[in-house]
């Protein structure tokens, strides 16, 4: 197995993380590469409690259990999961139906990275998530679909679902409660856009990974026309504390409406980039300032993207905003999939900008004529602004193509693509313009030209 | 019905419905370029776009279902700028000079409409103009996948590709490169759905957009897809599926998409001709038709009506076949009358006559949607009948059991829950074997066996020798696959039987499906929705031509002489006695007692088997009248008189299709040459023949409403209640009936019991021995026809070979056969050339000769075998040998 040996520079902790004040539900022995066992899980993180107990409680006691934490979806939309699990359809006496869960590992969205710490030091913890989550739905298959980078990882989880399994905690008759459980990995093959969770589902399926339409729902038709219930690694991670602590507990942390911890991701122009599990609701300046140790450059921080490449960013007039998820939309953005990418002002926002548009047009899975087209045509004249080829006309087209593009696709890569777009083009307009009329970078002075390739 | 608001205005429409359609039935054009009826809704375009108050997002029309109360806008200045944005989106990268050159596409129409300019490149790589029928341009591609979602969803299979991501996400023809190496069936489906012309058939592209569109129906086969002719003034440029047609849902296979180049081929022969001093010479229709009448009047004079045999032709309309058995029995006074059902379905309509009344299908192709269960037995019809083949592809692709009794492993034995292969000439065994299991094990449906038959246990007695272990060892399959089929078939219910020529062309042809009769009688799996046994019938009409009394023992309707003859009589005044069938007439021919032929659009000599014994009986005939488009084998060789006649594409009047269903034939373009029409044809040779008079018709439509005098089942099938799709099916005896879809719901024409009856078998005389190792099997491919009259001189020979014989690698090894490379089959009774196939398609020791060639004629071959009720050939086995080619 292709176990990483050497511990990654990033850090998982801060002072004060374990305390009440900072529960540490999710990161229990991150850093530690040997911390991934079923026996150091069991041991030193009450691995397995949970699953004992939900396996003598009814299955919608448990689904209420999850309701009554509140717990939104960490994959990105921040859906109510214990709401979620309720849509899945349930036997009639005419009818037994076979349900799926699916686990989103995909982990695609620029700026995160929290998916992968949960899998490469905590793999058990998902496990115990998902057998809790298929019991409380009742699904007797599990996929988790992993992104395909992370092979070091598959393998890892595979050994850790041999162990679970050894153990009885996977297979027939778990533990003799008469419910049985198989979980599946499957590999992506490097498409950001198969984290969508329909894509997901095709490409699980063995078709091209392209979102299907909506309604119908997953959880009418999903993977292999079957109800299914699409949850993010995070989120099912959640659970086993979830169940130990109770529902009502768990919503004590973190803010109304927006309970519980999530794993921040802090990337770029900080001191102490790396993985944060906070309470919902922290300001963010005070995330960045207190706990990440601010600018690491030394230059003022600029912007900040506060929730994984596709939220609109944040300029200093929103940094105090508390990151949970309502507060954010409300502030204009989306606390998304936890990603804070920060950016000093030294980022050119052209030059950003670029970056993030190419993704998105490169990662469009062709089918919508806005999305398809629409990024292309973005790229093309970012590209041309960049290179010092830019018009005034050029900003006016770019204005005009994010109302064709935001909800008005298939799934919401539109949206995500336009959300930097149109924030950036927004509120650093001058910047932009400054590229078309001097030909110059704003932050960087220099000259923009084709021939010597910029930046 | 719901209530909703379209732009203010409140209208109904149906639950279920998507906006699109409610839009489009208020003929609110909302443009689209991702969408087509056939398919899914791809919401992909969003040029379907509407906003729907309370709605924060417009809305995709044709994704969205309606609702109670919705109040929708469908053209706000913002909705059509919205628009007008997203086309100049495609207009970027669309090349600039095509719309122009080509402004009907769909696509085109948009740019104009909205003012957008195309200002993209056009590069030469792009193009692809391998394929016979497509011609593919990808510049014009504008990425809305219809092709691929058409192909997948209403062809199933799955030849387009989306390749890439983002702006470079493309479509191609699967890995092949070019669409003409990939498995594409050539439906044509793509091309009819592509927005923009960069799928679009070479024959639009050449003669551009047809001026008038013809409704008219399939001449190939016993489907009977409607098809919308495209022609200008005086040409056939297109053909395109009828989108509202009941029966082929807006699709159409190779055939009867592409399949018309036969019409204006150039050795069609379009004067009349007559053989003086052996070789032919162009004379008037005068002197033909007298020259024709002469003959007939000549040999009835001299040696009796009886000395002469008329053949009508399956491929002519209902009302032409009809007139046909008259004038042989009107007119010649002879009840020597055939058709080719023949040496096809004889037996099939033999066997269901017999056991149920009814020699026709009992259910329709609907029923397949509404089966549980699907059984084909002896039939391939994702090549011969493709659009049933299809129906029952889709169904088990979603996972609906299917059971293929075939020896080949066909499109649908791959998909098949259960394939038994028997060796050719053993399905009496296989049947009964599985009527043995279902009775035994007690799965039969007691209720309907106790209420709805009788004979009982006289078949239960019979059945006994057949135990599967037993059966088995004969049929070469396994004893619980034998099984597991039975148990499926009688417990998965409805299920829907079809049957083909594996079936009928075999010496036990009746008894066979008398025995498939008897395995739905046991399991109730008559007179319900998605049940029942369905031959299906080879050529586009060869049920209304068996139907129309074509046949020497069954009058107007395959009634039998006893019950309608003193009808006929009144009307047309004393008939002669029932005569001889085709293989009597060949028989008696031969022993110099039939002396002259008529033979409308047949080539009895190439199609029949035991050639050489066909062309001994045939060169003792004084003289052979042939009406046909093309000098056939039959009219080469033996012909006397040739009178050209008009194609389907050219004429007017109704096909039966093999679920009893009338539809109209409509000319959409004027006869070639001096051709005519075999209803023209018939009406001079009886004036000729003195019985004038009895012949006073206007049109197809006054011949059809003398049918419906004569035949009940008909009589409520007037030609104004053909107009809407799907025309009407029989049963239909009156005005106001509705027509019949399910035969014999409560009782059946033999009463109200249908009977059991015991069978015994009888094995071919065909065997193996050393000096002749194989058992030859014979049929047709996808991308021919019959005796390929027709599609020989078509574009479909580009698609594949007509001349081949599948031979499994093993037997080829053993042989020192290559692919492709020509062998030599050599039966006791003639040989025949054919370019070896390679393929494990067919088991080792069983090849299988695909009959499409008159160079290859495999009838050469075929021995003397006969179904003894029916006189149909044995096709299906003989014993043969296979030598390599000497070689050069
Ligand atoms: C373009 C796109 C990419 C996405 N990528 C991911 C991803 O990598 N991982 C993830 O969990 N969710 C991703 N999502 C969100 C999923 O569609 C889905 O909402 C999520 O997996 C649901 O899980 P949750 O309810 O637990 O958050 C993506 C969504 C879109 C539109
Ligand atoms: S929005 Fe983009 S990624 Fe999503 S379905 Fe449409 S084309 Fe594909
Ligand atoms: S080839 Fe035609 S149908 Fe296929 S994607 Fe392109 S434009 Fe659409
Ligand atoms: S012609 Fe038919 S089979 Fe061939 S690619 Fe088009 S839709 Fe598919
Ligand atoms: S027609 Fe509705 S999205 Fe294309």
């Amino acid at each position: 197995m292709a176990i990483r040996t050497k511990h990654d520079p990033q850090s998982y902790t801060f002072a004060g993380f374990g305390s009440e004040k900072y529960p540490n539900l999710m990161l229990r022995g991150a850093g530690d590469l040997n911390n991934w066992t079923l026996d150091v899980y069991e041991q030193k993180h009450e691995g397995y409690v949970a699953m004992k107990q939900a396996l003598k409680m009814e299955p919608v006691a448990v689904t209420e259990e999850v309701k009554t934490s509140g717990i939104r979806g960490r994959g990105g939309a921040g859906f109510p999961a214990g709401l979620k699990w309720s849509f899945m359809p349930k036997d009639t006496p005419e009818r037994k139906i076979t349900r799926y869960l699916v686990i989103n590992g995909d982990e695609g969205e620029p700026g995160t990275f929290k998916d992968r710490a949960i899998l490469e030091y905590n793999p058990h913890q998902l496990i115990e998530g998902c057998i809790i989550a298929s019991y409380a739905m009742q699904a007797n298959t599990c996929y988790v679909y992993i992104r395909g980078e992370f092979l070091w990882l598959i393998e890892k989880l595979e050994l850790a679902i041999e162990q679970a399994r050894a153990k009885g905690y996977l297979g027939k008759n778990i533990l003799g409660s008469g419910f049985d459980l198989d979980i599946i990995v499957h590999r992506g093959a490097g498409a950001y856009i198969c984290g969508e969770e329909t894509a997901l589902l095709n490409s699980l399926e063995g078709r091209r990974g392209e979102p299907r339409v909506k309604p119908p729902f997953p959880a009418a038709k999903g993977a292999f026309g079957q109800p299914t219930t699409i949850n993010n690694v995070e989120t099912i991670a959640a659970v086993p504390p979830i169940i130990r602590m109770g529902g009502a507990e768990y919503a004590k942390l973190g803010t109304t409406k927006n309970s519980g911890t999530r794993i921040f991701c802090i990337s770029g122009h900080v001191k102490r980039p790396g993985l944060y599990e906070l309470p919902l609701g922290l300001p963010l300046d005070f995330i960045l300032n207190e706990l990440a140790g601010g600018s690491s450059t030394g230059k003022k921080i600029k912007a900040v993207i506060p929730g994984g490449a596709s939220a609109p960013v944040f300029s200093e007039a929103e940094f105090s905003t508390p990151m949970d998820f309502d507060s954010v939309r409300n502030a204009g953005s989306m606390a998304g999939s936890g990603g804070v990418i920060v950016l000093d002002e030294d980022t050119c926002m052209v030059q950003a900008c670029l970056r993030l548009i190419r993704f998105y047009a490169h990662e469009s899975c062709g089918q919508c004529t806005p999305c398809r087209e629409g990024c292309n045509w973005m790229e093309m004249i970012l590209h041309r602004i960049e290179h010092g080829e830019g018009t005034l006309e050029d900003l006016d087209v770019l204005a005009s193509l994010t109302p064709r593009i935001a909800g008005r696709t298939l799934c919401a890569l539109g949206d995500a693509a336009c959300g930097p777009m149109e924030s950036m083009l927004k509120k650093f307009r001058h910047e932009f313009e400054h590229h078309v009329t001097h030909k110059t970078c704003y932050v960087k002075g220099h000259e923009l030209l084709a021939k010597v390739g910029a930046h | 019905m719901v209530r909703l608001l379209l732009n203010g205005t409140p209208v109904d429409a149906p639950e279920g419905a998507t906006l699109l359609q409610a839009l489009r039935a208020h003929g609110l054009n909302v443009p689209t370029l991702c969408h087509d009826a056939r398919m899914q809704p791809a919401s992909a375009c969003r040029l379907c776009e509407v906003e729907v108050d309370g709605q924060e997002r417009p809305l995709c029309a044709c994704a969205t279902p309606v609702a109670e109360g919705m109040s929708v806008h469908t053209h706000g200045e913002a909705l059509e700028g919205y628009r007008k944005g997203l086309i100049e989106m495609l207009a970027r990268r669309y090349p600039g000079e095509i719309p122009a050159l080509d402004p009907d596409h769909p696509f085109h129409r948009l740019l104009l409409h909205y003012q957008v300019p195309a200002t993209g490149p056009w590069v030469p790589s792009k193009l692809d103009e391998s394929h016979p029928y497509l011609r593919l341009d990808m510049n014009r591609c504008v990425d809305c996948y219809r092709c691929v979602h058409i192909c997948e969803e209403v062809q199933g299979h799955s030849i387009w590709k989306v390749v890439g991501r983002g702006a470079e996400a493309h479509v191609e023809p699967g890995d092949a490169g070019r669409l003409l190496d990939s498995p594409c069936v050539s439906c044509g489906a793509c091309a009819d759905t592509c927005p923009t012309g960069a799928i679009q058939d070479w024959a639009r592209y050449r003669h551009g957009t047809p001026i008038t569109w013809t409704r008219s129906v399939c001449s190939y086969c016993g489907t009977g897809c409607e098809l919308e002719i495209g022609s200008t003034s005086d040409r056939l440029v297109d053909i395109r599926p009828a989108q509202d047609a009941p029966v082929n849902r807006g699709h159409l296979c190779v055939k009867g998409r592409f399949g018309l180049g036969f019409n204006d081929a150039e050795d069609r022969v379009t004067s009349p001709m007559v053989r003086r001093g052996g070789e032919w010479e162009a004379v008037t229709w005068d002197e033909a038709l007298d020259e024709a009448a002469a003959l007939l009047l000549r040999v009835k004079e001299a040696h009796g009506p009886t000395a002469i045999g008329v053949l009508g032709s399956s491929r002519g309309t209902n009302e032409e076949a009809f007139l046909t058995q008259k004038l042989a029995r009107v007119g010649l006074g002879t009840g020597n009358v055939d058709c080719c059902a023949r040496v096809c379905h004889a037996p099939s309509a033999a066997g269901l006559g017999l056991a149920l009344g009814t020699g026709a299908a009992t259910n329709s192709f609907a029923d397949i949607d509404l089966a549980a269960l699907v059984m084909v037995v002896g039939a391939n019809p994702t090549e011969n009948h493709p659009i049933v083949g299809l129906r029952i592809k889709h169904r088990a692709l979603k996972g609906m059991p299917l059971i293929v009794i075939d020896p080949r492993r066909t499109e649908l034995a791959e998909l098949a829950t259960v394939h038994l292969r028997p060796r050719p000439g053993t399905n009496i065994p296989l049947f009964q074997a599985l009527a043995h299991v279902i009775v035994n094990e007690g799965l039969y449906d007691h209720p309907f066996v106790a209420a709805r038959t009788e004979g009982f246990e006289a078949y239960l007695a019979s059945l006994q020798e057949w135990a599967p272990e037993r059966a088995a060892a004969t049929c070469g399959v396994d004893a619980d696959d034998i099984r597991k089929a039975a148990r499926l078939y009688a417990t998965t219910g409805p299920a829907y039987m079809c049957n083909g020529l594996g079936v009928t062309e075999q010496v036990q042809g009746s008894d066979g499906i008398l025995a498939l009769v008897h395995l739905a009688l046991l399991t109730g799996n008559l007179g319900k929705p998605g049940s029942g046994v369905n031959p299906l019938r080879g050529q586009n009409n060869v049920q209304g031509c068996a139907q129309m009394g074509c046949e020497p023992k069954r009058l107007t309707g395959y009634q039998p002489y006893d019950q309608v003859i003193a009808k006929h009589e009144a009307l047309w005044g004393p008939l002669p006695p029932p005569g001889l069938d085709l293989l009597e007439m060949l028989d008696a021919a031969g022993e110099g007692r039939l002396r002259a032929m008529l033979v409308f659009g047949y080539d009895l000599y190439l199609t029949t088997a035991n050639a050489h014994r066909t062309a001994a009986a045939l060169a003792q005939l004084e003289g052979m009248v042939v009406v046909d488009l093309f000098m056939t084998e039959t009219a080469k060789a033996f012909g006397t008189v040739f009178l050209p006649a008009a194609s389907t594409f050219e004429k007017e009047g109704t096909f039966m299709n093999g679920e009893r269903r009338v539809q109209r034939v409509r000319a959409a373009i004027a006869p070639r040459g001096q051709s005519r029409s075999d209803l023209d044809i018939l009406l001079e040779l009886a004036k000729r023949l003195g019985v004038g008079d009895q012949f006073q018709y206007h049109s197809p439509e006054d011949v059809w409403n003398e049918v419906r005098k004569l035949w009940t089942a008909v009589a409520g099938v007037a030609y104004h209640r053909l107009e809407h799709p799907g025309g009407l099916q029989w049963p239909c005896p009156d005005e106001l009936h509705p027509g019949t879809s399910i035969l014999h719901a409560k009782t059946f024409p033999v009463g109200d019991r249908a009977q059991f009856r015991p069978i015994a078998f009888h094995p071919s005389a065909e065997v193996v021995d050393e000096a002749f190792p194989f058992l030859l099997n014979t049929g047709r491919s996808l991308q021919h026809f019959n005796a390929g009259t027709m599609t020989v001189r078509t574009e479909n020979t580009k698609l594949t070979r007509d001349d081949v014989l599948e031979l499994n690698p093993a037997d080829a090894a053993a042989l020192g056969v290559l692919d492709d490379e020509e062998v030599t089959v050599e039966s006791h009774h003639g040989a025949f050339q054919a370019h070896a196939h390679l393929t494990d398609r067919v088991r080792p020791g069983e090849p299988f000769g695909i009959f499409h060639s008159a160079k290859a004629f495999v009838n050469r071959a075929m021995g003397p075998g006969r179904d003894p009720k029916t006189h149909t050939p044995e096709f299906k086995r003989t014993a043969v040998r296979i030598r390599k080619m000497v070689q050069a």
